[in-house]
C-alpha cells in the first residue's frame, strides 16, 4: 500500500486544477442549437412524422466544428438586433422542420441517444462492467459501462453522429431494430445523404471524412460522384472566359464594374459540403472575395462614400508576378438608417415546397423582419402557385399581422401566370417614400415566371423602376431549379443584391448582419478603371470581374450602369501584373514590337516622372440619389515593399481558391494546402467564423479533387 | 429552487414545455461545462461537448426517469458525449504538452508540480481519471460515482485504488505539497 499516492496529493492537484468560468456566448449557442432541436423534437413527435435533423439540413452544424461558432458571434454585432434575432432564428428552426425531407438518419441518431440515456438508468448491476475481476490495470479503458467498439456499423452510423454509435452493442441493436427493416430499401439514397451529411460535418477535412464513410458497407456505398457539380437539375449559370492576361503597352486601359454579390460563394460552399466540387462556370472570383468582410481604411464622412486602399506585394503562386490589391470600404452607417419600404415578392409555386426553399425563405424574412424599425413598411405578393397579393404595405410594428400572412404562405399548384412582379412594383410606388429605401425583394428558386416572360424585357422593366427609385434584390433558395444567370442579372439592373441562402446561418448573414449594407447603398453605379504604366508593367490580368466588365469609354458615360457598394460593405479587386524587367511574363515581347515601340520614347520623357507608378487608378461612382458621377482617383505606386494587411492577405487565400476552382492554369503549382496556410495565417480576429468556414471548405475540396 | 420545483421543472420540459426546457439548460449550462472541462481540460473541446450534450438533451430528457438524481444523469450524458468527441479527435486533447500548459490554482514550484500531476492522472484510463473526478475532486460518494458512470460502487473503489497505485508507482513517495 505504501506505494499508493496519498489520496489527498490527488484531490488537492485536482481542486488546484483552475476550471475557467462557462462562457455566456456559448451558453447561447448551446441553449439556441438545443431548443431548436428541442422544438424539433416535440413537433416531430407530435406530427409522428420522421425528419432529418434539422441541424444538419438548416445550420450545417457540424458536431464538433468551431467553424459554427457564427451564429453566436453575431450577437456581438453593430448597432440594431440585440438578442432578438437569435431568439427568433430558435422558434423559426422549429418552424421550418415541419417540412423536413424524410431520412433515416435523424432516427438512427435518436435511437442511439435513447439508448445510451436509457441505459444510463438502468441498475449498475445490469450494465456493470465487471471491471475488478476482469481487468488488468490499464484494461478497464471506458469511461463508462460501454465495452469497445463494435465491428459493423449500419448505413446511418456514418452520419454526423458516427461517434456514438461506435460503442455498445445494446445502442447498435436498437440501431438495428428501429432503422433496418423498414429502411432497407432505402438505403441507397439514405446513404447518399449520409455521405452527403459527413462531408458536411467532417472538421478535419479528408481525414474526418474518411474516417466516418469508411466502416460503411460496400452494398451501400453511393456511385462515386462525379468529380463536378454536373448539372443534374437545371441550375443554370452563365458561362463566360476567364479574364486574359494582357499585355500593358497594347491594352493599358482596364475598366469594370465593382460587384458586391456574395451568392456564388454560398452556392460553392453548398456544393463543396454536399461533397461536389462546384461547376466551373458557378464560380466567380470576386463573388468569393468579396463574401467577406475586410476591415479597410474606411472613410470618414458621408461625403467621401468610400475609400480605397491600394497594396503591391507578391504574388504568393506565381514568382517575378506582383498583385496589384485594390480594397474599397464603403461608408460606415452608424446611427440615421433611412426608413424602409420594402415589398416581398415571393415565389410560391410548387417547386418550391421544400424544407430550404419556402420554409426557409420564411424563416429568414422573419429575421430581416426583426431588422426593421417599427416605423418601416412591408408588403408580400406572391406569384406562381398562390397569387397576387398577400400583405397590403402594413407598419412593421404589426408585427404580429405580417408574420401572419408569412406563415399562411403555402407552395403549390401550377403558374398562376398572375403578374407578380407588376403588383410588386405598385405596392412599393403605392407607398413610395422619396426619403426611404424602396425595394422590391424577389425571392425566388429560379422560376422567373413572375408576368413578364422575356429575360430581356424583364430587365428593361427592372431597370425602369430602378430609375424611378425602386430597386431590386434578389435571393436565391434550394436546389435543382436555380437560375444563377437572371437572378445575377436582374439584381444588377435593379441596382441590388443577389444572394443565394441555403441556411439559415447564410440568412443572418445577408438579411441581418448585412442589412445594412444590402439595404442602404451609399453610392451606385460605381466603376472602377485601371491604367497601366507600360513602362513598368509588362502584362496585368484581372482576377475575376468577368461578368462586369465595361467598355473604355463606358467609365466616363454616366448612362451606363454599374455596382453599388452599401453602407459597411467591402469590395476587392486584384489585378496580377509582371512588372517590366521581371523573367515571369507570360507572352513573350515581340520581335518587331521593339519598334513600334519606338515611337513612345519621345513621350516617355514625359512619362519619366511617372517612372515609379505602376497604374493609375480611377474610380466613379453617383452618390444614391444623384445621376451625375463623381471622379476619384489615386496613383498606384510601383513598389511591392508596403507590407500586406492581414485582411489583403486573406482575399489573396480567397482569391488563390477562386481560381484553382475555376480551372484557371493561373495559379501554377499553388496548392490547397497553400490556401490553407495562407489563410491561417491571415485568419485574424475572425469575428464572425467565416473565415474559419473557408478553410473548412478548401479542405473539403482538397478531399474531392482527385487531380 | 426546491427540490419539487425542480422535478416539475422537468416535467414540463419532458411534456414539451420548450421555455421550461431552456430554463434547465440555463440552470445547468455552466455545471455542464464543468464536468466537460474536467474531462477535456480545453475550453473549445468543452464547450463543444457541452454544446452537444444540450442537443442531446433535447432529444432524451423524456428518457429521464427520476430514478437517479438529475444532476447523476447529466453527469452520465456528458461524460458519454466527451468520450464520444475525444474519439472523433485525431489528436488527444489532453497531451501531456497540453497539460503542461493547464491553467492551475498555484504557483511557482507548486504549479509546476500539480501539473506533473494532473498530466499523470490525465494519462490513466478514462473509467479511472474519472473516478478520481467524481470521487477525489467532485466530492461524490463512491457509490454514487458508480450510479453516474454506470458501474458498481465496488468497481469506483477499486478504480481509484488502481489510480493511486499508478500515480504511486510514478512519483514515488516523496510527493507532498509544500
Amino acid at each position: 500500500m505504501d506505494k499508493h499516492m496519498d489520496e489527498n496529493i490527488i484531490s488537492e492537484a485536482l481542486q488546484r486544477m483552475d476550471i475557467p468560468p462557462a462562457d455566456d456566448n456559448a451558453r447561447k449557442r448551446a441553449l439556441n442549437l438545443a431548443l431548436a432541436e428541442f422544438n424539433a423534437h416535440q413537433k416531430k413527435n407530435e406530427k409522428n412524422s420522421q425528419g432529418l435533423s434539422i441541424l444538419t439540413r438548416l445550420m450545417s452544424v457540424t458536431q464538433f466544428n468551431k467553424g459554427q461558432t457564427t451564429m453566436e458571434n453575431r450577437q456581438k454585432k453593430r448597432l440594431v438586433y440585440g438578442g432578438m434575432a437569435t431568439a427568433m432564428a430558435v422558434v423559426l428552426i422549429a418552424g421550418v422542420s415541419l417540412n423536413q425531407m424524410q431520412s433515416g438518419i435523424f432516427k438512427a441518431q435518436e435511437s442511439s441517444v435513447a439508448a445510451e440515456l436509457e441505459a444510463a438508468q438502468l441498475p449498475s448491476a445490469a450494465v456493470d462492467d465487471a471491471a475488478p475481476q476482469a481487468t488488468a490495470a490499464g484494461a478497464d479503458a471506458s469511461v463508462s459501462a460501454m465495452p469497445a467498439p463494435v465491428a459493423p456499423m449500419q448505413p446511418q452510423a456514418a452520419n454526423r453522429m458516427e461517434a456514438q454509435s461506435k460503442s455498445a452493442p445494446q445502442r447498435a441493436e436498437a440501431e438495428s431494430l428501429s432503422a433496418a427493416p423498414m429502411e432497407a430499401p432505402m438505403q441507397a439514397p439514405m446513404a447518399d445523404m449520409a455521405v452527403a451529411g459527413s462531408m458536411a460535418m467532417a472538421p478535419q477535412g479528408l481525414a474526418a471524412a474518411q474516417r466516418s464513410i469508411a466502416p460503411m458497407p460496400p452494398v451501400v456505398m453511393p456511385e462515386p460522384y462525379p468529380p463536378y457539380y454536373q448539372e443534374q437539375g437545371q441550375d443554370k449559370f452563365e458561362n463566360f472566359k476567364i479574364n486574359p492576361v494582357k499585355i500593358a503597352a497594347e491594352e493599358p486601359v482596364s475598366t469594370f464594374s465593382v460587384d458586391v454579390d456574395t451568392a456564388s460563394y454560398s452556392f460553392m460552399r453548398r456544393q463543396i459540403e454536399n461533397g461536389q466540387l462546384p461547376a466551373p462556370d458557378s464560380i466567380r472570383v470576386e463573388e468569393l472575395i468579396n463574401y467577406f468582410d475586410y476591415a479597410y481604411p474606411a472613410p470618414h464622412s458621408k461625403d467621401e462614400p468610400f475609400k480605397a486602399s491600394v497594396t503591391v506585394t507578391p504574388s504568393p503562386w506565381a514568382e517575378g508576378k506582383e498583385l496589384v490589391h485594390i480594397g474599397i470600404k464603403g461608408y460606415e452607417m452608424n446611427t440615421q438608417r433611412p426608413r424602409s419600404n420594402l415589398v416581398f415578392l415571393l415565389d410560391t409555386s410548387g417547386s418550391m415546397n421544400e424544407a430550404d426553399k419556402l420554409p426557409l425563405l420564411k424563416s429568414s424574412f422573419k429575421l430581416l423582419l426583426d431588422t426593421l424599425s417599427p416605423d418601416d413598411t412591408v408588403a408580400i405578393a406572391v406569384y406562381a402557385g398562390s397569387a397576387g397579393t398577400v400583405l397590403e404595405p402594413t407598419k412593421v410594428s404589426d408585427k404580429a399581422k405580417i408574420i401572419a400572412a408569412l406563415d399562411g404562405l403555402q407552395a403549390g399548384g401550377g403558374t398562376a401566370g398572375a403578374a407578380g412582379i407588376e403588383l410588386a412594383y405598385q405596392l412599393a410606388e403605392q407607398n413610395f417614400d422619396k426619403e426611404a429605401v424602396n425595394r422590391v425583394i424577389l425571392a425566388t428558386d429560379g422560376d422567373f415566371n413572375v408576368g413578364i416572360n422575356d429575360p430581356e424585357a424583364l430587365k428593361n422593366f427592372v431597370g425602369k423602376k430602378r430609375d424611378s427609385g425602386v430597386f431590386l434584390s434578389v435571393l436565391g433558395f434550394g436546389q435543382g431549379n436555380y437560375n444563377d444567370h437572371i437572378m445575377q442579372s436582374l439584381a444588377q439592373n435593379g441596382n441590388g443584391v443577389a444572394a443565394y441562402i441555403d441556411n439559415l446561418n447564410e440568412a443572418q448573414k445577408v438579411l441581418v448582419d448585412e442589412a445594412t449594407s444590402s439595404l442602404f447603398p451609399i453610392a451606385k453605379d460605381v466603376k472602377i478603371q485601371v491604367e497601366f504604366n507600360p513602362d513598368t508593367v509588362a502584362e496585368y490580368r484581372l482576377i475575376g470581374y468577368e461578368t462586369r466588365s465595361l467598355k473604355r469609354e463606358d467609365f466616363n458615360n454616366d448612362k451606363v450602369d454599374a455596382g453599388d457598394i452599401g453602407a459597411g460593405h467591402t469590395v476587392t479587386a486584384i489585378y496580377e501584373i509582371t512588372p517590366a524587367g521581371s523573367n515571369a511574363r507570360s507572352i513573350d515581347p515581340l520581335r518587331y514590337g521593339a519598334q513600334g515601340k519606338a515611337p513612345k520614347t519621345e513621350t516617355s520623357v514625359d512619362n519619366a516622372s511617372f517612372g515609379g507608378e505602376y497604374a493609375f487608378l480611377k474610380m466613379r461612382y453617383k452618390l444614391p440619389n444623384e445621376d451625375t458621377s463623381h471622379l476619384i482617383t489615386t496613383p498606384v505606386p510601383a513598389s511591392d515593399t508596403a507590407t500586406i494587411s492581414d485582411d489583403a492577405q486573406f482575399s489573396l487565400a480567397v482569391a488563390a481558391f477562386g481560381q484553382m476552382l475555376k480551372g484557371a492554369d493561373y495559379t501554377g503549382d499553388f496548392t490547397y494546402d497553400d490556401v490553407i496556410a495562407l489563410a491561417q495565417k491571415a485568419k485574424g480576429a475572425d469575428e464572425y467564423g467565416y473565415r474559419a468556414e473557408f478553410i473548412k471548405l478548401v479542405r473539403l475540396a482538397k478531399s474531392l479533387d482527385n487531380k | 429552487m426546491t427540490e419539487a420545483e425542480h422535478s416539475e421543472l422537468i416535467r414540463r420540459a419532458q411534456n414539451g414545455d420548450s421555455k421550461a426546457f431552456a430554463e434547465l439548460i440555463a440552470l445547468y449550462y455552466a455545471i455542464m461545462f464543468k464536468m466537460a472541462y474536467q474531462h477535456c481540460p480545453s475550453r473549445d473541446a468543452a464547450e463543444e461537448i457541452t454544446q452537444e450534450a444540450c442537443i442531446k438533451l433535447a432529444r432524451g430528457i423524456g428518457l429521464f426517469r427520476f430514478e437517479s438524481k438529475f444532476t447523476s444523469w447529466l453527469y452520465r450524458l456528458v461524460i458519454n458525449t466527451a468520450r464520444d468527441y475525444m474519439q472523433s479527435q485525431s489528436r488527444h486533447p489532453y497531451n501531456p504538452e497540453a497539460m503542461e500548459r493547464v491553467a492551475v490554482k498555484a504557483e511557482g514550484e507548486d504549479a509546476a508540480y500539480t501539473r506533473q500531476i494532473l498530466a499523470a492522472i490525465y494519462q490513466l484510463p478514462d473509467g479511472e481519471r474519472a473516478a478520481l473526478m467524481l470521487v477525489l475532486r467532485d466530492g461524490y460518494s463512491h457509490a454514487e460515482a458508480g450510479d453516474i458512470l454506470g458501474v458498481k460502487e465496488g468497481t469506483i473503489s477499486w478504480r481509484i485504488s488502481e489510480a493511486k497505485k499508478k500515480l504511486g508507482a510514478q512519483f514515488g513517495k516523496e510527493v507532498a505539497y509544500g
